[in-house]
């Protein structure tokens, strides 16, 4: 449904976004994860045909974002970063407007504004001027808007960006509604929001594309990562050759402090060797007062391999 | 065609919102009237023609204040993004942007038909170079809204949008107006007639005095669409960048 192929921005002298490339199938929900100034913002606007890129080609539907950029603008439904909107409207009188210009006849513009209204909990605030609403019901109207003609693919640009933890909730349950219906792609740099929504998560940074897989393979690649850390009173030389005598650590390291000796083993592979060390320990009659079992989180994960790129990164968003 | 109306609509009712239209509604409507009745005397003609002159120096100012936000509210608020990413023509954008100005600026003109009634009610007008100087306006303002969507589509600055616009209409009225009065334009007589017709004033004129002929409305119709095309072109260069 959406085909980019290697795809570029130049800013003048800053690339914003450097070779992407990606393939989306129809009815998949693709989370877009980056640091701000990443190059999501950029990559999306090319989607929508409001930039065109420097090299590259990118296709919605089958048609040319650049060649043929109105019936691949037809086929989107896009919610720009920040939800520009006309303030001095009201709600009903902006989806009208937004109706007419995707030229719907009016009988269908009426249902299909009582069902996005619906969907998006706008009943209540339809009469209302947009100037007067507040960020959460703005993002609605923005959301609403997009949906007005039922498009293929949704573009969703940072959806939750300011609001608070209730409305991001609703947003996400509202994406999670739409799953099937629509080919979507949202970007944010929230991780739990593409965590629980998202198919497909491409992390990019720095204007790449870093890390890309579904939610699991991402967590299972970060679980790698796993390490213990042990707390005890003995000599660091001494626990150091005794713990690499256990078969599954790979690495350990020992830091002292007042008198206390502090190990972080890295085990092999992902396995456990927490037994192993309590055993030792026991054994040798060393005084253990903390054993932790640390897991890197997803969280992590993102901010390390995006960290590496950070100072590469462009300040555009 | 309905996409551009749909634009003309959002465009006619929007300026209704901010209050420049109605500071630009007062001050024409004040201007007009003083301008009327310093001219109205038991023995002058009963004319609008000294008014209509008047409105037409006016809108140098006026004119540029209503266009000035057209498409440089659009950039500053961002609602440009949404507009440009819909299945639109920018042709259509333009044409709907400059259609609800003009709109507008007609509503602009009612005033001014209070003061033909005036006229009627004391004596008998002509009513031919009346018409004739209405349709005028309405030509002229079209054509200064078409500069001004073009001085708001270079610019996210309202201001300079309005300031640019006034340069460009000052290139055809005061400057067409001194140019061909001047010793070097003696010595270049075809150069000289093609200042007197490229200048505003005087092909108003001619609508003023009920003595027009297809040359005026030419001039006007592709003034126009030479203003508008420019507007079109700055706002597709947006998506080469």
């Amino acid at each position: 449904m959406i085909d980019v192929q290697s795809l570029v921005k130049w800013y003048g002298p800053t690339r914003a976004v450097d070779n992407i490339s990606f393939n989306i199938p129809a009815g998949q929900i693709v989370g877009f994860l980056g640091p701000n100034g990443a190059g999501k913002s950029t990559t999306l606007r090319m989607l929508t045909g409001y930039i065109p890129p420097t090299f590259g080609t990118a296709s919605i539907a089958g048609h040319d974002v650049v060649n043929e950029s109105e019936q691949a603008r037809a086929k989107i439904g896009y919610l720009p970063e920040s939800t520009p909107l006309y303030t001095e409207m009201r709600v009903e009188e902006y989806l009208h407007y937004r109706g007419r210009l995707l030229n719907m006849p009016r009988n269908l513009r009426n249902s299909r504004i009582d069902t996005v209204c619906d969907r998006c909990g706008l009943a209540a605030n339809r009469r209302r001027l947009i100037g007067q609403l507040s960020k959460g019901n703005r993002q609605r109207v923005g959301l609403a808007q997009a949906l007005m003609h039922e498009p293929p693919v949704l573009i969703l640009d940072e959806p939750t960006a300011g609001l608070d933890p209730n409305q991001i909730t609703e947003v996400r349950k509202l994406i999670g509604e739409l799953r099937g219906k629509h080919t979507i792609i949202l970007s944010t740099h929230i991780l739990p929001e593409v965590e629980r929504t998202a198919d497909r998560v491409l992390i990019i940074a720095g204007g790449r594309i870093v890390a890309q897989g579904t939610p699991e393979e991402l967590r299972k690649s970060v679980a790698t990562g796993a390490r213990v850390l042990v707390e005890l009173w003995a000599d660091a030389a001494e626990v150091t050759t005794s713990f690499k005598n256990i078969e599954a650590v790979r690495d350990v390291e020992t830091s002292s402090h007042e008198g206390w000796c502090r190990v972080v083993v890295t085990p092999r592979g992902n396995r456990d060797v927490r037994e192993a060390i309590a055993r030792l320990c026991a054994t040798r009659g060393w005084a253990v007062r903390e054993m932790r079992y640390e897991t890197a989180t997803l969280e992590q994960f993102f901010i390390q391999i995006t960290a590496t790129q950070s100072q590469s990164a462009s300040p555009a968003a | 065609m309905s996409q551009t109306l749909t634009i003309a609509r959002r465009e006619l009712a929007s300026l209704f919102y901010s209050p420049i239209a109605y500071i630009v509604i007062a001050l024409f409507a004040l201007g007009t009237t003083m301008i009327f009745f310093s001219s109205f005397a038991p023995d002058a003609p009963a004319t609008m023609r000294p008014t209509f002159e008047a409105v037409v120096w006016f809108m140098i100012f006026l004119v540029p204040a209503v266009s000035m936000r057209l498409l440089s509210e659009e950039y500053r608020a961002g609602t440009i993004e949404p507009l440009m990413t819909s299945p639109i023509d920018e042709k259509k954008i333009v044409l709907g942007k400059w259609l609800g100005a003009l709109a507008f600026f007609a509503a602009l003109l009612l005033p001014l038909i209070v003061l033909i009634g005036v006229l009627q009610y004391n004596s008998s007008p002509d009513y031919g170079p009346i018409l004739t100087g209405l349709a005028g306006l309405l030509l002229v303002g079209g054509l200064y809204l078409a500069i001004g969507t073009f001085a708001s589509a270079t610019t996210q600055n309202q201001i300079i949008a309005f300031l640019l616009a006034i340069f460009i209409i000052c290139l055809f009225t005061i400057a067409l107006y001194f140019l061909p009065r001047s010793n070097l334009a003696e010595s270049y007589p075809g150069l000289k007639q093609a200042m007197f017709y490229l200048n505003v004033n005087m092909q108003f004129e001619a609508f003023n005095k009920g003595l027009i002929d297809t040359s005026n409305f030419v001039y006007f119709a592709s003034g126009i669409a030479f203003f508008l095309f420019l507007a079109v072109l700055v706002l597709q260069s947006r998506r080469w960048r």
